[in-house]
């Protein structure tokens, strides 16, 4: 290596983080030497403070600081509907629109037998035993549409179903505000596909 | 339709290179390793924004280059339209009219493009593998739905798959999970089946008389689709799926014991017969070549159908294959309506008032230049 040891171990680092490659690690690694000490040391706390302090809820699987997490505990909140939802950045998602009042499930990842994901490995066997225990009369699968995101729902929804609890599927189709002619044919025949009554 | 102009930047042998053509037929001519097969896969790249040569698309890059580059204009229901499509090693881009087209099934269809070079003889005596390629390449083109629908059905296939070889080594396999998959796998392979059904009653019926022509009348051809299920070109979509349904409950656990899934579209092939006998395996090498050149014919006859327009043409190194009887019967098909692209190595013993009228390009090492 041509740089003294510790920046290089910081490069290291800074390589480990998504969408950051070995010349962007570097020009973030001379930047932090730049950088004041106060906000250096502050941020190396945050960042241990981060892994340190949150966990996942007990109940919800949601990324959170104290267990059962705010939203599960949140006596406002309609404990009878659950939206079933990959990631936990799909909570945020969702909070972000103010008008779901339900509370979550967090899977963390999608049924996928070819990168060995199988249902045990998610929060699946969690949210049965939660629709055991819990009053639920409502269950929204919020999975991605994609293949891994619709098997994780269909299996989750033949799992539910003999219990009588209502199952949904969150639509998929045209973006709000976008205009027909632009959308692609895949997409309009999917938004044909999910089309109601009026 | 018709491509006027084509650019190459590190393409293959092509430095930066860039022609007008004609827009009914233009004849290549050159020794062999110079660029003339490299200017055909640029036209079919363009059109499928991969090579029909490779699958790496990293080999169209030229030697030691960051990137390499096709542009053309393509004239369509009476406009021109610019079309690109860029490599790099952080992969591939396509643009119709400057908008990147971030899908492929969108691209694909800007260009109709139909070749017909030596390895097509495959189509016929080749794996059913290259059947279905055919079938998939040529409804893909005017349908760009029907590739969604093939690259869902590949992925949930790969993952019944895999699937399937957990639950062959399990104790007690759970079928819970492989019910899902069936059903998915099922939505899609009833789509497939049901528009390659209409695919084949179209492809026969231009096939059919277009055979008879070129055997002065002593040829029928037949084409039958093989199923891999009990399923017929008179069901539709909702009994195919039922079928498609039904046989995957039935062989469920057959399917567990073998660790894989043993029928739908991805097994299928299709049947070629000229006078009732099959030509795959009891045809002559003339009565095979006469199919494979009746089929892409056909497939001319069929994008019209389609699209409105004919598409363009793309003779490899086959015109000189061909006899005179056949040479003529396929260039008076193509005479003043489809934009056609004739490589060879020479046009002597090409004899036909159509060459004589063509534009004539001659290729050097990379470079192609205009003779008149």
């Amino acid at each position: 290596m041509y740089y003294p040891e510790p920046i290089s171990k910081l490069v290291d680092s800074f390589t480990k983080l998504p969408g950051i490659g070995p010349k962007t690690a570097v020009r973030l690694a001379f930047f932090v030497l730049n950088m004041k000490e106060d906000d250096v040391l502050d941020f190396a706390k945050n960042l241990a403070n981060a892994k340190r302090e949150l966990t996942h809820c007990s109940v919800c699987g949601h990324i959170t600081d104290k267990d059962p997490c705010r939203i599960c505990e949140d006596q406002e909140r309609d404990g009878t509907v659950i939206c079933v939802v990959q990631d936990p950045k799909d909570v945020i998602a969702m909070e972000k629109m103010k008008d779901y009042q339900g509370k979550y499930h967090v899977l963390h990842g999608a049924i996928s037998p070819m990168d060995g994901i199988g249902p045990e490995d998610i929060n699946v066997p969690s949210l049965i035993e939660r629709l055991k225990d819990e009053e639920v009369e409502e269950l929204i699968l919020a999975t991605n549409p994609n293949v891994e995101g619709e098997a994780t729902a269909m299996y989750i929804s033949r799992l539910v179903k003999p219990s009588g609890i209502k199952i949904s599927r969150i639509a998929h189709g045209l973006p709000v505000g976008g205009d027909l002619e632009y959308a692609d044919e895949v997409t309009l025949s999917k938004a044909l596909e999910g089309r109601r009554d009026l | 339709m018709y491509i006027e102009e084509i650019q190459l930047t590190n393409y293959r042998n092509y430095d930066h290179f860039s022609v007008s053509f004609d827009q009914s037929i233009n004849v290549i001519i050159g020794e062999n390793a110079q660029g003339k097969t490299n200017m055909m896969e640029a036209i079919y790249v363009l059109a499928f924004t991969k090579s029909h040569r490779t699958p790496r698309d990293k080999e169209l890059i030229k030697w030691d280059r960051e990137y390499g580059k096709i542009e053309g204009r393509v004239f369509r229901r009476n406009q021109s339209f610019p079309l690109e499509v860029v490599f790099s090693n952080k992969g591939k881009k396509a643009k119709f009219n400057h908008v990147e087209q971030k899908r492929l099934s969108e691209y694909i269809g800007a260009i109709n493009v139909v070749m017909f070079a030596p390895e097509d003889l495959n189509l016929v005596k080749g794996s059913p593998q290259e059947r279905r390629k055919f079938i998939d390449m040529e409804i893909g083109q005017t349908q760009p739905i029907y590739i969604y629908h093939l690259g869902q059905y590949q992925r949930i296939l790969k993952e019944r798959n895999a699937l399937l070889k957990d639950l062959q080594r399990s104790q007690e396999p759970d079928p819970t999970m492989l019910r899902v998959y069936t059903d998915q796998l099922v939505e899609h392979a009833s789509i497939l089946l049901e528009r390659r059904f209409i695919f084949l009653q179209k492809l026969r019926k231009w096939a059919q008389p277009i055979h008879e022509g070129i055997s002065r009348g002593h040829e029928t051809l037949n084409i039958d689709y093989d199923a891999s299920v009990n399923v017929s070109e008179d069901m539709d979509s909702e009994k195919i799926r039922l079928e498609l349904q039904n046989h995957f409950e039935r062989f469920e656990s057959k399917e567990i014991e073998r660790g894989t899934t043993l029928v739908g579209p991805h097994r299928d092939d299709l049947l070629f017969y000229v006078n009732g006998k099959n030509v795959q395996t009891f045809g002559s090498q003339g009565q095979q070549r006469t199919t494979a050149l009746s089929l892409k014919l056909a497939e001319i006859e069929l994008i019209y159908e389609e699209v409105g327009e004919y598409p363009i043409l793309l003779l490899d190194d086959v015109l000189s294959e061909l006899d005179d009887y056949r040479q003529s019967h396929l260039l008076n098909t193509i005479q003043g309506k489809v934009q056609t692209f004739v490589t060879t190595t020479s046009v002597d013993g090409i004899d036909h008032e159509t060459i004589s009228k063509a534009e004539i390009f001659t290729v050097h090492n990379g470079q192609l230049t205009e003779e008149r």
